[in-house]
């Protein structure tokens, strides 16, 4: 569940979330599984492009701030995708690609421009934090249903929407830095709206995602705010220029094309 | 102990200076073996923390020789089911450039997965090690310190250090402090991390690590998980846990460490000598003191256990003094003991403080004691003897009876044979070194009767230069051998080994020299470091294009060192473009095979050429097949030929460099041989090369005398060890000297007083002990360069043998002889001024009370 739905934020750029019309061929709201998988099927699109900017708060209220350009393709759970990073200065052109697979830890690589190297990712740190921001590497990770327990734990209202609670754990054999994980899903568009990761029975990280607008029949959040409950940071990302479907490329989700500079 | 608190405690308060420098054997050898054994240990477990705490949760590590090996290996160690986290790392120890912080150890890793391994959030996590992760892996002149080194030299986050790249000085910055605690301490807290892939770069190590640490998965045992891993990854690589790193370093210092420690054997064993003497002549002095108290009813064994007693106090009291003086020593010790392991065998451990373990002190001591112990046996055996009504009356003697010094004779000439049978048909190494120990004891055994002889020899010299003064001196010591005979072997043994070090040295300088003619032709050593044995920095291989091309230059040799691992040793491998050194290092010394033809072989990938020293430490034969393992597999290559090689103490394999840049998929290049065109001007050469380079990557141009001033400077430092025992020996001669004179004078107080009382002047007196004191020193230097001759050669054997497999020429050392005469005869008569101002001021009524 926080690999599927927590790291799809980033790359997937605040939840694709499909029309109220759904809402009349909606699944039986109880199947905890097949509320989970309606939500990912109503925010498919054939590819992604926007613009992120990133504040990150730290715990003594030092703001750090990036600008990034983020192209995806492909369905979810074996989507690729390039983040460039292209503010401040120090870090403009730093590149990574991920390449997701449904049933294992995703595949990523970066490029630094001022060493002219690309690196794999080492797959034994998912758990640590993506580049200094309260994300951790395998939140940016998709992955299928199938890998992960789902239940629903009840109903809530967030911000006044009625939501489904739901509870998921990875199935054995399945890793994960988290025991479990909560979403709240909203009834009305089945918009993930806020996800609660756990370690043990502890509380670690918290993302809200808000500003949710339909951009080319797609219900996307454009704010994300992910809390880091141990370290007490936040990390606030938000979405410009959004668009889905644009004509991109499987040759530009390469590690070849990731050391092409913009 | 109350015969010990009324009767020794007096004795030795009346006689405290004797005993005190009595004593001053145990303290020289105690002092030694604590000083050495705690500086190498020092060291050692510097390196092994440095190695523990940077391993944080390693349990394995993959390596292959200090050439380290290609990326690539990297994904096949992760594709290792049993492997859950395979982190790369390279690790080079620079300067770093602040005044008095010496070296700086740079730990470079991939901190995108370095994480699982190590523990960079060391207190809590509330606060960033580094200030922006993204930034430190976007710009490569990111550094992280501990917070001690930053806070030791004003460096605050964002602060800049320089540090020498192979792109030059170039300034790093600060992007990160760690906490102290863990691996803070490592390297003395020198510590900076480095991205891996910066480091790649600023070294010169193309896409290379030096290995990759692993944790493996829950339920992997260390042996599960090692085997899979050598299985995965074949012989060229080694699989080990990380203490494995420290028994290597162990080993390096091990040719060391072994030299250091004979040194402090050899104090305690003449240390052995001086207490010797010192009981005996005690024994002889107290007889009356013995008899009164054999009068009153002590037993022998009582009065065994009264000197044994006494010895155990004196080792005990000598060896608190060198524990004390071992210390001190240490802390010296311990910093030339790195600087040598740093400067000659390339690797470093910054030790920063002395690790004094207990055991050892307790061993020290005891050892001490024991070795006290044993020198009085034999001395409180005698006493024990000592007929009581014999004793109590004046004027007798017990003196060393003629019968006792045949048998000694006819032992001393057995063991001369049986030394010499070993020599002449032992192969083994136990015959080896019975005969050496035969050889030694036979001198031992002769030192009574030729002192003897000798002190007769010089009567009449002695009796010519000072006819009164001379006979007097030349006759204490004829009428008292005994008293004579332990400090001249304790002289002689201590010159003995001062001379067989010499006949080391200088022979080994010579050999150095003549191999150094033939083989460092070279007009110039172009080298990223300073010093030629450095391995921080490498150069790649398109360099030797640009080198060519510039005017004035005829030939370039690129050349790579690395060691590997080879029958569980670290031997040096050097690669080479064999055909092209062939031409030019055409005088080598050759042990077995034809030069053109080995050349041929290696050039052709179908032989090796291996260094003699190395064929006689591991016993290599020409044409037998040598097995390498190399990243790519097995090489097999048979020995085309055998030269004498200096490069490394543990032995050289040359093989051709195309071949290794295959197999060990490494193309750098530690140091290029740059010869000179004719007619060639080498400051312009030498110019230009800079010109060229220096704005490209770090290079430093030696020229030919350059490096060879500095391979006699690490010969130096390797043979410094001869100047310690020269400070051995002469300290040996005072003590000893200034023991046998004080008991001498003490023993003819009688003599000097009647010589006083006849009107013999003070100056007569004095010079009859002076005299008596340069006789000594004759006596020893003549023993002692005997014995010299002979410990030369098995020193020479034991070398070749089992040490270096060095095969060096026997040339007796005339020099050090030469330095050793005016030294010891300055030590002998120096050691008389005290003695003989006391004979001269002592009372004379107390000398004539008898009369």
């Amino acid at each position: 569940m926080s690999k599927s739905l927590v790291g799809q934020p980033i790359l997937a750029a605040g939840r694709l979330l499909a029309g109220l019309f759904l809402l009349s061929c909606a699944l039986p709201a109880e199947d905890a599984r097949q509320i989970v998988a309606e939500s990912q099927r109503r925010g498919q699109a054939d590819s992604q492009r926007y613009e992120g900017s990133l504040e990150v708060i730290s715990p003594s209220n030092k703001v750090t701030k990036k600008r990034w350009q983020s192209d995806r393709l492909g369905s979810y759970g074996a989507s690729k995708a390039i983040i460039r990073f292209t503010e401040p200065p120090e870090v403009k052109g730093v590149a990574l690609l991920v390449v997701n697979h449904p049933d294992r830890s995703s595949d990523q690589w970066m490029w630094t421009p001022a060493i002219g190297r690309d690196r794999r990712i080492a797959q034994q740190d998912r758990s640590t934090r993506f580049f200094g921001t309260d994300f951790s590497f395998e939140d940016l990770e998709e992955r299928d249903v199938d890998q992960f327990d789902f239940s629903l734990q009840g109903e809530e209202s967030i911000d006044g929407a009625p939501c489904w609670r739901i509870e998921s754990k990875p199935k054995e054999g399945k890793s994960s830095q988290y025991t479990s994980s909560r979403v709240w899903i909203r009834k009305d568009n089945y918009v993930p709206v806020q996800y609660e990761n756990y370690v043990k029975d502890k509380l670690v990280r918290r993302l809200v995602e808000r500003d949710i607008q339909n951009l080319q029949g797609i219900w996307t959040a454009r704010l994300l705010e992910m809390t880091d409950l141990g370290r007490k940071s936040r990390t606030i990302l938000k979405l410009e220029n959004v668009r889905y479907n644009a004509p991109v490329k499987d040759d530009d989700f390469t590690v070849q094309a990731l050391r092409r500079q913009m | 102990m109350i015969l010990l608190r009324l009767i020794s405690w007096p004795y030795a308060r009346k006689h405290l200076v004797r005993w005190v420098l009595t004593i001053g054997g145990i303290v020289l050898g105690v002092a030694l073996l604590v000083g050495m054994y705690t500086a190498n240990q020092s060291v050692l477990e510097a390196f092994n923390r440095t190695v523990e705490h940077i391993a944080g949760k390693t349990q394995l590590q993959v390596s292959a020789g200090d050439g380290g090996f290609a990326e690539e290996v990297l994904e096949r160690v992760e594709s290792d089911p049993d492997v859950r986290a395979a982190a790369p790392v390279i690790e080079q120890v620079v300067d770093s450039g602040i005044k008095g912080q010496g070296k700086l150890l740079i730990l470079a890793v991939d901190m995108t997965g370095d994480r699982s391994l190590r523990d960079y959030d060391l207190e809590g996590g509330d606060e960033d090690v580094m200030d922006d992760p993204l930034v430190f892996l976007a710009q490569p002149d990111s550094l992280i310190l501990t917070r001690d080194f930053a806070a030791r030299n004003g460096i605050s986050s964002g602060g800049k250090i320089a540090m020498k790249t192979m792109d030059g000085d170039k300034q790093f910055t600060v992007r990160g402090i760690l906490r102290s605690g863990g691996m803070t301490s490592a390297f003395g807290g020198n510590l900076a991390i480095m991205d891996i892939y910066a480091a790649q770069k600023f070294f010169g190590m193309g896409r290379r690590f030096d290995r990759i640490d692993i944790g493996l998965k829950d339920g992997v045992t260390l042996e599960q998980g090692q085997a899979a891993l050598r299985k995965l990854l074949g012989p060229g690589f080694e699989v080990d846990p990380p203490s494995g790193r420290g028994q290597h370093f162990e080993s390096l210092m091990s040719v060391y460490s072994m030299t250091m420690n004979i040194a402090s054997l050899f104090a305690l064993f003449i240390g052995t000598f001086i207490i010797y003497n010192s009981f005996a002549i005690a024994v002889t002095q107290r007889r009356a003191e013995i008899g009164i108290l054999r009068a009153l009813g002590a037993t022998r064994g009582q009065i065994r256990s009264l000197f044994l007693g006494e010895s155990a106090v004196a080792g005990l009291a000598g060896s608190a003094v060198g524990i004390g003086f071992g210390l001190l020593m240490a802390q010296g010790l311990t910093a030339s003991t790195n600087a040598f392991m740093e400067g000659v065998m390339g690797a470093s451990a910054n030790a920063d403080h002395m690790l004094v373990r207990p055991w050892l002190l307790v061993t020290a001591a005891a050892v001490g004691v024991v070795t006290s112990m044993v020198a009085a046996f034999l001395p409180a055996r005698s006493a024990a003897r000592v007929d009581p009504v014999k004793a109590l009356q004046k004027g007798q003697y017990q003196v060393l009876s003629a019968g006792e010094n045949r048998r000694r004779r006819t032992a001393a000439l057995a063991a001369i044979a049986v030394a010499a049978g070993c020599i002449v048909f032992g192969r083994s190494v136990v015959a080896f070194y019975a005969g050496y120990f035969l050889a030694v004891i036979a001198m031992l055994l002769l030192t009574p009767a030729l002192s003897l002889f000798l002190s007769k020899v010089l009567r009449g010299p002695l009796k010519w230069a000072r006819p009164v003064e001379g006979a007097l001196a030349a006759d204490s010591l004829i009428q008292s051998p005994r008293r004579t005979s332990a400090t001249v072997a304790a002289l002689m043994l201590s010159l003995a080994l001062v001379i067989a070090l010499g006949g080391m040295a200088r022979a080994s300088y010579r050999e150095i020299t003549e191999w150094m003619d033939t083989t460092m032709s070279p007009d110039f050593f172009v080298t990223p470091s300073e010093v030629i044995s450095a391995r921080t920095y490498r150069f790649p291989d398109n360099m030797t294009d640009g080198l060519r091309q510039i005017p004035g230059i005829a030939e370039v040799q690129p050349v790579r060192i690395v060691r590997i691992n080879f029958r569980g040793k670290p031997v040096m491998l050097v690669a080479i473009d064999s055909e092209s050194i062939a031409r030019r290092t055409r005088g080598q010394k050759v042990t077995a095979g034809d030069f053109d033809g080995m050349y041929r072989a290696t050039a052709a990938q179908k032989g090796l050429i291996i260094a003699d020293n190395f064929a006689q430490l591991d016993k290599l034969k020409l044409g037998e097949t040598l097995e390498i393992a190399s990243p790519a597999g097995v090489l097999r290559l048979p020995i085309a030929g055998i030269l004498e090689d200096f490069s490394n103490q543990l032995g050289t394999i040359f093989i051709e460099r195309a071949l290794y840049r295959r197999l060990w998929k490494d193309d750098a290049v530690d140091v290029f041989r740059v010869y000179l065109a004719p007619g060639a001007v080498a400051a312009h050469v030498k110019a230009h090369i800079l010109e060229r380079f220096v704005h490209e990557r770090r290079l430093f141009v030696l020229s030919n005398k350059e490096v060879r001033s500095w391979v006699l400077k690490v010969t130096d430092q390797w043979f410094g060890m001869t100047y310690l025992q020269l400070f051995v020996a002469v300290l040996v001669a005072i003590l000893g000297i200034v023991n046998t004179l004080t008991v001498s004078i003490a023993d003819r107080r009688r003599e000097l007083g009647v010589l006083r009382a006849v009107g013999g002047l003070r100056n007569q007196i004095r010079h009859t002990i002076w005299m008596e004191a340069l006789a000594i020193g004759i006596i020893g230097l003549t023993l002692g360069v005997a014995a010299g001759a002979v410990n030369l050669y098995y020193q020479l054997t034991i070398v070749r043998q089992s040490f270096a497999g060095i095969a060096l020429d026997y040339t007796f050392p005339f020099g050090i002889v030469g330095l050793l005469v005016p030294v010891i005869l300055g030590a002998a008569f120096g050691a008389a001024l005290f003695p003989a101002e006391s004979a001269v001021r002592s009372s004379l009524v107390e000398a004539l009370e008898y009369e």
